[in-house]
C-alpha cells in the first residue's frame, strides 16, 4: 500500500473514531441526566444554595423529602422577602408573605401526565447539543458537568454539575445561545438521607395570615383530556404537543396545552377574558420564564415558559382556533 | 435624496460603514439639511420602537454639529494668524468630523435588551417548518418597559402569573426536568416587568381590527 491511500485510511478512520465519540458523549450525557431527574425526585436530601441572576444574589433552603408517605418538599428564601413554595401529593402551594397572598393548585399531575422519555432529545431532530464536561468539587461533592447548548434562539442552553455517585443537582447555570450566563444556582451545602432535619419541612406560615388567591379560572379545575381546540398554525421547530386538558363550564373556556422540544417546555393558556379584568398584553418576565399575553376577541391567550421572549411570543400569534372538518 | 445616500445613511447608524465612508458621510451630515432630517428621523422612528420618550436623544444632534463647525469657523476666522495656516482647516475638519462619528457611534450603539422591530418582525414572520435562522441581535431576554398600572394591579398581576407558573410547572413533566430548579424563580422574583405600553397599544389596535372582521361576518 503506497503513502496516500493509507493516510487517507488514517483519516477515515480518525473521522470514524470522532464521530463514535461523540455520539458516546451525547449518550453518556443523556444517561447523566436520567439519573439526575429520578435523584432530584427520588432521593431526600435538604442544602442552601445561592441564586443568582440579573447581579441580584439570593439565598435558598431545600428540603426534599422521600418515604413511604411519597414526596414532600420545601422550598423557601433565607434572604430577602419570605416566600415560600411547599410541594406535596396535595398539589403545591405559593407563600408570598411581600404581598400577603398564597397562590395554590390543587392538580397534582402526575395521576395523567406522563414524563416524556429523554431519548426524545435526539441530536439530529432538536436544536440541541449535548456534552459532557470536566469534574469540579461543589458544595464539598464531586460533581460532573453536563452541558446541553441550543443550536438556535427559541431555546436556552443549561450547564448541569451532577453529584458524581447520586446525579444530584449541585450547580445549575441557564444561559442563551451565545453562552452568556442569564442565571446560577449553586449549593453551598448539602446533606443527604437521614443526615437532614425533617422539622424543616414544616411550613411557619399560618394560612391565616394569608389571602388565598382567586383569581381565575385555573383553581380547582376539574379537567379532562380531549382534542386541542386551538392549535398553533407554526411551532418553533422540535417542539411538538406533550399535553392537553380543557375544562368548560359557566365560567367559559379554558384549555391548557403544553408544548415541549424534550427539555424546555411552553404552556400555552385559552381562557375567557374574565368580565371587568384589564388585560395587560405583551411579554413579562417572571425570573427566567418569558410569559406572553395577548387578546383575542374575547379570550386571552397566555403562554409562558422558560424560553426565551421570541418563542412565547411567536406561539402565541401562531395560535388559532381549529376548525371541526365536516 | 438618493436611495443610496439612504442605504449610506442607515448603514451608518447601524455602525457598517468603514472608517472613511463614515467620516464623509458625517461631514455631509453637517451641511445637508435633508439628510440631517432624515438622520434625525430614522433615530426618532428607532428610539420609539425601543425606548419610547427617549428623542431628546437623538433630536437636535444635526443642530448641534451644524453649529459646532459654525463655532470652528467662526473661531478660525477670528484669529488670522491660525486661519491662514494651511494645516489646520484639514486637521479640525479632521477632529470634528471625528467627534461627530464618536457621537453618532455613542448614539448608536443598539441597547441590550430592547428588542428592535426588525429583528423581531423578521423572526416572528419565519415559518416554523422551516430551517430556523436566528436573527442574531435578538436579545436575550426582551425587557418590557416601565409599569404603568398601579401597585394593587401589579401585584394581582403578579399572582396571576404566578399561578400560570405553578400550573405549568406542574404539568410539564418533560425529561431533564431539574425538580425544585423550575419553582425557584417563584421565590426568588418579587417583581415582574409589566407588559410593554407600546405592546399593549398594538394589542388594543390588533383587537378592535379583529372585532371589525368579527362584525362585518
Amino acid at each position: 500500500m503506497n503513502a496516500l491511500p493509507r493516510k487517507v485510511l488514517l483519516l477515515l478512520v480518525f473521522i470514524s473514531i470522532g464521530g463514535t465519540a461523540t455520539a458516546g458523549d451525547a449518550g453518556q450525557a443523556r444517561k447523566l441526566l436520567e439519573n439526575m431527574t429520578t435523584a432530584m425526585s427520588q432521593l431526600t436530601y435538604q442544602g442552601t444554595f445561592v441564586y443568582v441572576r440579573d447581579g441580584a444574589v439570593e439565598t435558598m433552603r431545600i428540603t426534599h423529602i422521600a418515604d413511604d408517605s411519597g414526596i414532600r418538599e420545601r422550598l423557601y428564601s433565607v434572604s430577602g422577602p419570605y416566600r415560600e413554595v411547599i410541594r406535596d401529593r396535595q398539589g403545591v402551594r405559593c407563600v408570598l408573605k411581600d404581598s400577603g397572598s398564597v397562590v395554590e393548585d390543587r392538580v397534582v399531575a402526575s395521576n395523567y401526565f406522563p414524563e416524556l422519555p429523554l431519548s426524545v432529545i435526539d441530536d439530529n431532530a432538536t436544536g440541541y447539543r449535548l456534552e459532557t464536561g470536566g469534574r469540579a468539587r461543589i458544595a464539598g461533592h464531586i460533581a460532573r458537568r453536563v452541558s446541553i447548548s441550543p443550536e438556535d434562539n427559541y431555546r436556552y442552553g443549561y450547564d448541569f454539575w451532577l453529584e458524581e455517585k447520586t446525579g444530584l443537582l449541585l450547580k445549575w447555570v441557564l444561559f442563551d445561545r451565545g453562552r452568556k450566563p442569564l442565571a446560577t444556582l449553586v449549593f453551598t451545602d448539602l446533606v443527604l438521607g437521614s443526615a437532614i432535619d425533617p422539622d424543616e419541612i414544616e411550613s411557619n406560615s399560618r394560612a391565616e395570615d394569608f389571602v388565598e388567591m382567586k383569581t381565575f379560572s385555573l383553581e380547582n379545575t376539574v379537567v379532562r383530556q380531549s382534542s386541542p381546540r386551538w392549535q398553533p398554525a407554526n411551532l418553533p421547530p422540535g417542539f411538538e404537543l406533550a399535553s392537553h386538558n380543557r375544562k368548560s363550564g359557566s365560567d367559559g373556556v379554558y384549555e391548557h396545552m403544553v408544548y415541549s422540544d424534550g427539555l424546555a417546555a411552553v404552556s400555552v393558556y385559552v381562557e375567557q377574558q374574565a368580565a371587568g379584568k384589564v388585560i395587560k398584553s405583551g411579554v413579562s418576565q417572571l425570573g427566567t420564564n418569558n410569559a406572553y399575553i395577548r387578546k383575542q376577541g374575547d379570550l386571552q391567550i397566555t403562554v409562558i415558559g422558560e424560553v426565551p421572549a421570541i418563542t412565547v411570543k411567536t406561539i402565541a400569534n401562531e395560535m388559532a382556533r381549529v376548525v371541526a372538518a365536516n | 435624496m438618493s436611495k443610496e445616500s439612504l442605504e449610506h445613511l442607515s448603514s451608518l447608524m447601524d455602525g457598517e460603514l468603514s472608517r472613511e465612508t463614515s467620516l464623509f458621510l458625517t461631514r455631509r451630515l453637517a451641511s445637508d439639511d435633508a439628510m440631517c432630517d432624515t438622520w434625525e428621523r430614522y433615530h426618532l422612528i428607532r428610539d420609539c420602537i425601543r425606548q419610547p420618550g427617549s428623542k431628546q436623544l437623538v433630536t437636535g444632534l444635526c443642530v448641534q454639529l451644524m453649529d459646532d463647525e459654525e463655532a470652528h469657523a467662526h473661531t478660525l476666522h477670528a484669529h488670522t494668524p491660525w486661519a491662514q495656516s494651511r494645516w489646520l482647516k484639514p486637521v479640525s475638519g479632521l477632529a470634528i468630523a471625528a467627534s461627530v462619528a464618536l457621537m453618532a457611534i455613542i448614539v448608536t450603539v443598539p441597547q441590550q435588551g430592547t428588542l428592535t422591530g426588525s429583528t423581531a418582525d423578521t423572526a416572528l414572520s419565519t415559518p416554523a417548518n422551516q430551517p430556523f435562522v436566528s436573527p442574531n441581535t435578538l436579545p436575550v431576554s426582551p425587557r418590557s418597559q416601565a409599569a404603568s398600572f398601579s401597585a394593587a394591579q401589579q401585584s394581582n398581576s403578579n399572582n396571576r402569573l404566578n399561578a400560570y407558573l405553578l400550573r405549568h410547572n406542574q404539568m410539564a413533566r418533560t425529561a431533564g426536568r431539574q425538580g425544585f430548579v423550575s419553582f425557584v424563580p417563584i421565590v426568588a422574583t418579587p417583581i415582574i416587568a409589566a407588559a410593554d405600553p407600546a405592546e399593549l397599544e398594538s394589542q388594543r389596535v390588533e383587537s378592535d381590527a379583529e372585532q371589525e372582521v368579527t362584525d362585518n361576518q
